[in-house]
């Protein structure tokens, strides 16, 4: 119970802090609205401010004019000038609110966990628009040009970068037709019954017609990408699940722009005929398969271009931002679908992007897109809140409360009906738990409510956005916090932490080419087949049009090592045990140390000069860090965790000295006398989840080295290998001094190790940067 | 396919086989067609070189091995009884069937296939897939020339992740181990050619 007085502490604190931004916000905002009283009819808060920059410029110099007709006035030592700034302040304010607001639920841990974090931030957003409201100013709304250009497309393609591939293909038709008929079904299904509805007497809403209804129904019916992604996010579902859902608020994109398009142009003409209909079929292709393509064309030239940048390091992230952003407005130009052209995009380009790009651009990119995507969602939570209080409302019981009933419902039956379609030809069928949570995290958001925000003004349309929101909110509250403990409580498969591993990538690849071999045995025609035949283009023709230097011809199994690699010699190096480096650069400095090899030389390097510039370079870049901090602490000094998120500092400290006791219990068992190279002993998670855990037998240096348990997952792994360890020490030997131990003995290995670290230490402490090195030299961490 | 189709009648002990590997009737009567398309001068059995005429398979880094798997060790034919029982081990698993504790474990279970798979590794057939084995594996799936010590330290770190008992090889069980997370989607695909067969023998007709 140590922990209560910090909580109590914490949430007080944070509460505090919550509360002045709230102050300091609203006080800016309305002194801000008082100054120019110009935030009435709506302004846009991003607008592009042209018009007004002139206007600010053209006050301030008629300003400045009738100050010097005046008599000579005192030289202002300090003045106010707010219209200068304004809008980028603005902006900037909003951004920051957002952003404390997200920084303050997190550290409220019990609230985090019970509520999505959706949810607080719409809640956050009601709170703002209602104290601006009565201030009595008007507060910007969700303009649908904002949300559409500028705070969408950084979720989508963060969503369509990092997307699973090999899931997502696998599962394709099934996403396909959820997407496709589930989209088609809940539009007219919802659309045919609102107006069912709105033909029962005393509920007013006789002059809403069949195609207003449909309209509506087009636009409630849409899954949302960005509302799923903010709940599914946080409740780890299997990877199935997560991809049938996301993927479906993906590609419903193309439906819901076709039908939008569709009932709107028809809600004007009044009638609809079948040509109209067939023609709708026509554009629906036309708008999928175009914004395919564009995406496509897209990504090909900047996967071109990353292709020649390997001496302009610095900018390459900004070509894939926008390439992506360009494929996505070049699409919305023709009215195709922005979000599967970008998609397409992102899809298209990383295999080629990052197989070219430097270490630090993957990583650049990569945290940007995490950063734009996460800000983009908080602003589009918090300004549906603020909307909702802002905008006119028309609130009809029947007609609100009928459309969530009927959402539901036709939500559900749609699942029902299409999964019982679908597992007649899938392998994986959908068990009834997974038609649940797809139903259930049908989730509907932001676009909804801008596509709705675009219909023409009239009475309908208050009365559509007040439907709208009523199911943004219950789909968000309601279903999003029910989510997580339904999960729970159907006992719903989570999703696998799986080590990346060379095992993994070995044995896929080899069951591809086994099953590809049966197919043609079969004389089949099949998944396979074809999947092997675009691999073969792709390695011919794509991948040397595309990727830079001696790196295209590289087989995917041989790249996915060195990144393997790449990121344990990283992540050694930052542990601190500079003295040794197994493995880790085998494939590098083996080629340095053993000139008798040399002779039976490679065609093709194994590893080009600038990878191997590069591991250079990082590994220097790290140890020249560590020396220094090797220097200053002591060895039974607990060492600074670089990775400070995710981990709290008192367990790390007592897994630090569990491990400080383990090693030295090593140290002091007699190792087996014919293996004594060092060892490592590696356990590998992606991305951040990495630890690495060194076990040394026997050194001539005899230093420990530091075990480096990086999450608290990872903790648990280390205690599972120690313990299997603890028997013998486990001895890892390179490839070729493997080969030397079984002929050599003990003594003369021990001098060759010596004088392999000291040929190591030669081979890192190369001569400084030269002048042909990668240009992100002013990039040193 | 040119050659005459087959009727049931033509295919020796078809009900057995049926009954053994759970095959339709239509899926037996295919595989049939496609045995005797292979088994150009008709003599009833299957030889490697039969295989070898598949110019898809000829591409595949592992091709041989997969021929090599048709065929028993020692065995120079295959017939047809054979090459069904060895197709049905990518038949999809059937969850629902109860398990008949008497009858031999149908050939498509998951450990079946897991087996077969590990086979296919396992040239030699001693249970475990040595380093040297691996090392072969690798050879043949990187086509291109690689340098021979990321080729040992790939199966190096490739043994070492998944060796469990420090023998320095995999055993079926390791083997078993580290697929297992994802074959939930592989083996699923391991599975999936039959159910394309399905789909094909509707257009054949």
């Amino acid at each position: 119970m140590a922990v209560s007085p910090q909580f109590v502490r914490g949430s007080s604190s944070a509460f505090l802090t919550c509360l002045l931004l709230f102050t300091t916000f609203v006080s800016v905002s309305v002194v801000a609205g008082e100054n120019n009283g110009t935030w009435g009819d709506r302004s846009r808060v991003l607008q592009v401010a042209e018009k007004k920059g002139e206007e600010v410029a053209d006050s301030s110099v008629t300003h400045h004019q009738s100050n010097s007709s005046e008599h000579k006035k005192v030289f202002p030592v300090l003045s106010f000038n707010y219209d200068h700034v304004r809008t980028p302040f603005e902006i900037s304010l909003w951004i920051l609110l957002a952003l404390l607001m997200k920084l303050g639920f997190h550290i409220i841990p019990r609230v985090s966990n019970v509520v999505p974090e959706s949810c607080l931030l719409i809640v956050v957003g009601l709170l703002v628009g209602g104290i601006i409201k009565a201030i009595g100013e008007e507060a910007p709304v969700l303009d649908a040009k904002l949300f559409f250009l500028y705070l969408l497309p950084p979720i989508i393609l963060d969503a369509g970068y990092f997307l699973p591939i090999r899931h997502f293909m696998e599962n394709m038709g099934t996403i396909l037709v959820f997407a496709v008929v589930g989209t088609l079904w809940n539009a007219f299904f919802v659309g045919g019954m609102m107006y069912a509805v709105c033909q029962i007497e005393g509920a007013q809403l006789g002059e809403v017609d069949l195609l207003s209804c449909l309209l509506f129904g087009s636009i409630i019916s849409a899954v949302d990408p960005v509302a799923v992604l903010a709940v599914f996010e946080e409740i780890h579902i299997n990877e199935l699940l997560h991809i049938l859902v996301f993927g479906e608020s993906l590609l419903n994109d193309a439906v819901t722009v076709v039908l939008y398009h569709l009932f709107e142009e028809f809600s004007h003409a009044g009638t609809v005929t079948i040509g109209d209909a067939l023609l709708g079929v026509v554009c629906f292709l036309v708008v999928s398969l175009g914004g395919i393509l564009v995406g496509f064309f897209y990504g090909i030239l900047g996967a071109f271009t990353s292709r020649f940048t390997s001496h302009t390091r610095v900018i390459e992230p900004l070509f894939v931002f926008l390439y992506s952003y360009m494929a996505y407005l070049s699409a919305e130009v023709f009215h195709l679908s922005g979000i599967m052209s970008l998609i397409a995009c992102g899809v298209m380009m990383r295999p080629y992007v990052e197989a070219n790009i430097s270490h630090k651009s993957y990583t650049t990119i990569k945290y940007f897109l995490k950063m734009w995507s996460s800000v983009s969602e908080t602003l589009i939570f918090i300004f549906l809140g603020v909307s909702t209080v802002a905008g006119p409302h028309a609130w009809n019981w029947t007609f609100v409360v009928f459309t969530v009933v009927i959402c539901l419902v036709s939500r559900v039956l749609g699942v029902i009906g299409l999964t019982y379609v679908i597992n007649k030809f899938r392998i994986v069928k959908l068990t009834k738990k997974d038609q649940f949570i797809v139903a259930y995290g049908g989730l509907r958001g932001a676009i909804a409510f801008s596509l709705g925000f675009l219909l023409t003004n009239s009475q309908m349309k208050n009365m559509f956005l007040t439907a709208i929101i009523t199911v943004i909110f219950f789909t968000v509250f309601v279903q999003g916090m029910t989510i997580r403990p339904l999960v729970e409580l159907l006992a719903v498969k989570k999703k696998k932490e799986s080590k990346g591993s060379i095992n993994e990538e070995i044995h896929t690849q080899f069951l591809d080419h086994l099953l590809t071999g049966i197919e043609d045995i079969c004389g089949h025609y099949g998944h396979h087949h074809w999947k092997d035949k675009l691999n073969r283009f792709n390695k011919t023709y794509v991948k040397r049009l595309l990727i830079a230097g001696d790196r295209s011809t590289e087989p995917q199994l041989i790249s996915f090592y060195n990144k393997l690699e790449m990121k344990q010699a990283m992540m050694l190096v930052e542990s601190g045990s500079a003295a040794k480096l197994p493995t880790v650069v085998s494939s590098v400095s083996v080629q340095n140390i053993q000139p008798k090899d040399s002779t039976r030389r490679r065609a093709i390097p194994s590893i080009s000069k600038s990878r191997e510039q590069e591991i250079r370079k990082i590994l220097r870049a790290n140890l020249q860090k560590t020396r220094q901090r090797l220097r200053s602490y002591s060895r039974h000094d607990l060492m600074m965790d670089p990775f400070e998120d995710n981990l709290s500092e008192v367990r790390f400290r007592k897994q630090r000295v569990e491990m400080e006791r383990r090693m030295s219990h090593y140290l002091t068992v007699p190792a087996n006398r014919q293996e004594t190279t060092p060892v490592r002993k590696v356990c590998f998670e992606p991305e951040h989840k990495v630890f690495t855990y060194i076990t040394d037998g026997e050194s001539p240096k005899g230093r420990t080295s530091r075990p480096h348990p990086s999450s608290p997952d990872a903790v648990s792994l280390l205690y599972e290998e120690s313990q299997r360890d603890n028997q013998r020490s486990v001895l890892r030997a390179k490839g070729d001094t493997e080969l030397r131990a079984k002929t050599l003995d003990n003594q003369e290995q021990q001098e060759q190790q010596e004088e392999e670290q000291v040929k190591l230490s030669r081979c890192l402490s190369d001569p400084g940067p030269n002048k042909d090195e990668e240009g992100d030299g002013s990039f040193h961490s | 396919m040119g050659s005459s189709r087959s009727r049931m009648d033509d295919i020796p002990h078809a009900q057995q086989l049926i009954h053994e590997t759970d095959f339709s009737a239509a899926h037996l009567l295919r595989l049939h067609q496609r045995f005797k398309f292979l088994d150009k001068y008709q003599t009833g059995e299957l030889r490697p070189r039969d295989f070898g005429a598949i110019p898809a398979l000829a591409l595949n880094p592992i091709g041989d091995r997969i021929i090599g798997a048709f065929f028993s060790p020692g065995r120079e034919t295959l017939d047809f009884p054979s090459f069904v029982r060895i197709l049905a081990h990518f038949r999809p698993t059937d969850p629902n069937r109860s398990r008949d504790s008497t009858q031999q474990e149908l050939a498509n279970s998951r450990t079946r296939k897991l087996k077969f798979a590990f086979q296919l590794y396992d040239q030699d057939r001693d249970g475990k897939i040595s380093r040297a084995e691996l090392l072969q594996v690798l050879r043949a799936m990187l086509e291109t020339q690689v340098v021979e010590e990321q080729l040992q330290s790939i199966a190096e770190r490739a043994i070492q992740e998944a060796d469990l008992d420090k023998d320095d090889a995999i055993s079926f069980d390791e083997f078993r181990r580290i697929v297992f997370f994802f074959f939930v989607f592989c083996l699923q695909s391991l599975e999936k050619v039959n159910i394309d067969h399905k789909m094909s023998i509707r257009f054949l007709k």
